[in-house]
């Protein structure tokens, strides 16, 4: 049995701590990445709980619950920081994505531990693979509220519909790497293609700026 | 088989048209093109989540929100796409014909209640309500909006389209094309693909 809420406090104490110690860009990016890091540890709970409740087993989780629950988990401290602090354009876009690495680096230790680190091939899937997906999903909100800033109402419909938007990605995406054989290579592999498609299309990295 | 074969050509048609949108929006810059595409690829989303589930499954999914909630995000898309290429100004007087759309998606939403959930139903009819409103401002303000008239009409034949999709598969089964539900699908993707050419228009004004 893996207990995430000890590696949760693991992670999130010297985190927290640099976060009390830092000012401005350097907080604000840790708080992030802190904050990613304890959605993953809610929406795990909270995909448990839901699971029980619609009785449904643990596969069939993984593709209609688990995706709404861990998009929505990452989408709370954005909102949340727009809400409260009414940041710049490039200060809450760029929050996204690092919520998501928050987000998926503990989810990625989370497995480590319950699966080990000795299957390289394993790990490496695992990493440019799910771990990949949610740095996608993020990049999507990113871009999508790039374009949907200008109003406050635009804004807002522009997260709802972004995020509908991530879910069913995640969802498709939980599907694949549950088959054996062919399907799961193509599925792990669809993340970082859609990196590669994005960064050729553009020509460049991401500089929201 | 004949559904599946319908679904793999109204994706295949639905990526192309992401992939136009995507090509102008990286070409162009242009807001409108980013939310065409969302618009595309969501209804795509939602396409391959249901074929997906069906291969790898044999079954629809036992909660459906995950398909649902692609569509959701789909006609959102629309609808700020008819935001984007003909914004009305603040406080503008409305004429009483828009309020005609919202009532029909609401009495409609209300009508397949019959069948489908609550909740989903409503935010059917919100959406869907929503696109109607604005497209039939654009078409009852036809001089000011000369160049968008293509994009509101094809916003509510898509949206009649989806209609015809529910009204089809609530009275008729079977899998074969003297089920209406394929005809109505069939005329969806193409109303998707004649969008393209509406949104062009809407967008060189």
């Amino acid at each position: 049995m893996t207990y995430i809420e000890n590696i949760y406090l693991c992670l999130a104490s010297p985190i927290l701590l640099a976060v009390l110690c830092l000012r401005k860009e350097g907080r604000r990016i840790l708080a992030f990445i802190l904050a990613g890091m304890t959605a993953c540890l809610l929406s795990a709970y909270i995909s448990t709980y839901l699971t029980g409740v619609a009785d449904i087993d643990r596969s069939e989780a993984a593709w209609e619950i688990a995706p709404a629950v861990e998009e929505i988990m990452k989408l709370l401290p954005l909102v949340l920081f727009i809400i409260v602090f009414e940041p710049k354009k490039k200060d809450a876009i760029i929050g996204s994505l690092y919520v998501a690495v928050g987000f998926t680096t503990f989810e990625n230790v989370c497995y480590l531990t319950s699966y080990g680190s000795a299957d390289l091939l394993r790990v490496l899937i695992r990493g440019f693979g799910t771990g990949a997906l949610h740095v996608v999903c993020g990049m999507i909100v990113s871009v999508g509220l790039y374009y949907l800033w200008d109003q406050a109402w635009l804004r807002t419909i522009g997260a709802f519909t972004l995020l509908c938007f991530v879910i069913t990605l995640h969802a498709i995406f939980n599907i694949l790497v549950n088959q054996p054989g062919a399907v799961f290579w193509v599925g792990s592999a669809i993340p970082i293609c859609c990196i590669f498609t994005y960064l050729a299309l553009m020509r460049k990295r991401i500089d929201l700026a | 088989m004949i559904e599946r074969a319908e679904n793999i050509l109204q994706i295949a048609a639905l990526l192309f048209c992401v992939g136009i949108s995507h090509w102008q929006a990286v070409v162009h810059r242009s807001r409108a093109w980013v939310l065409a595409a969302f618009f595309f690829g969501s209804y795509m989303m939602g396409d391959i989540f249901w074929m997906v589930c069906l291969i790898f499954y044999g079954k629809t999914p036992q909660i459906s929100v995950i398909s649902d909630l692609s569509w959701f995000a789909s006609y959102s898309f629309l609808y700020l796409l008819l935001l984007q290429t003909a914004p009305t100004k603040a406080g503008e007087k409305r004429h009483w014909l828009q309020w005609v759309g919202p009532a029909v998606s609401l009495a409609l939403a209300i009508y397949f209640m019959q069948w489908g959930e609550i909740l989903s139903n409503l935010i059917y009819a919100a959406i869907i309500g929503l696109v109607f409103f604005a497209s039939i401002g654009r078409l009852v303000e036809r001089d000011r909006y000369r160049k968008q008239r293509f994009l509101a009409v094809m916003a509510i034949v898509i949206c009649l389209m989806e209609y015809g999709l529910w009204f089809s598969s609530c009275f008729f089964e079977g899998d074969s094309l003297a089920n209406p539900y394929y005809w109505f699908d069939l005329m969806l993707t193409a109303s998707c693909l004649i969008s393209l050419w509406a949104i062009k228009k809407a967008v060189a004004e």
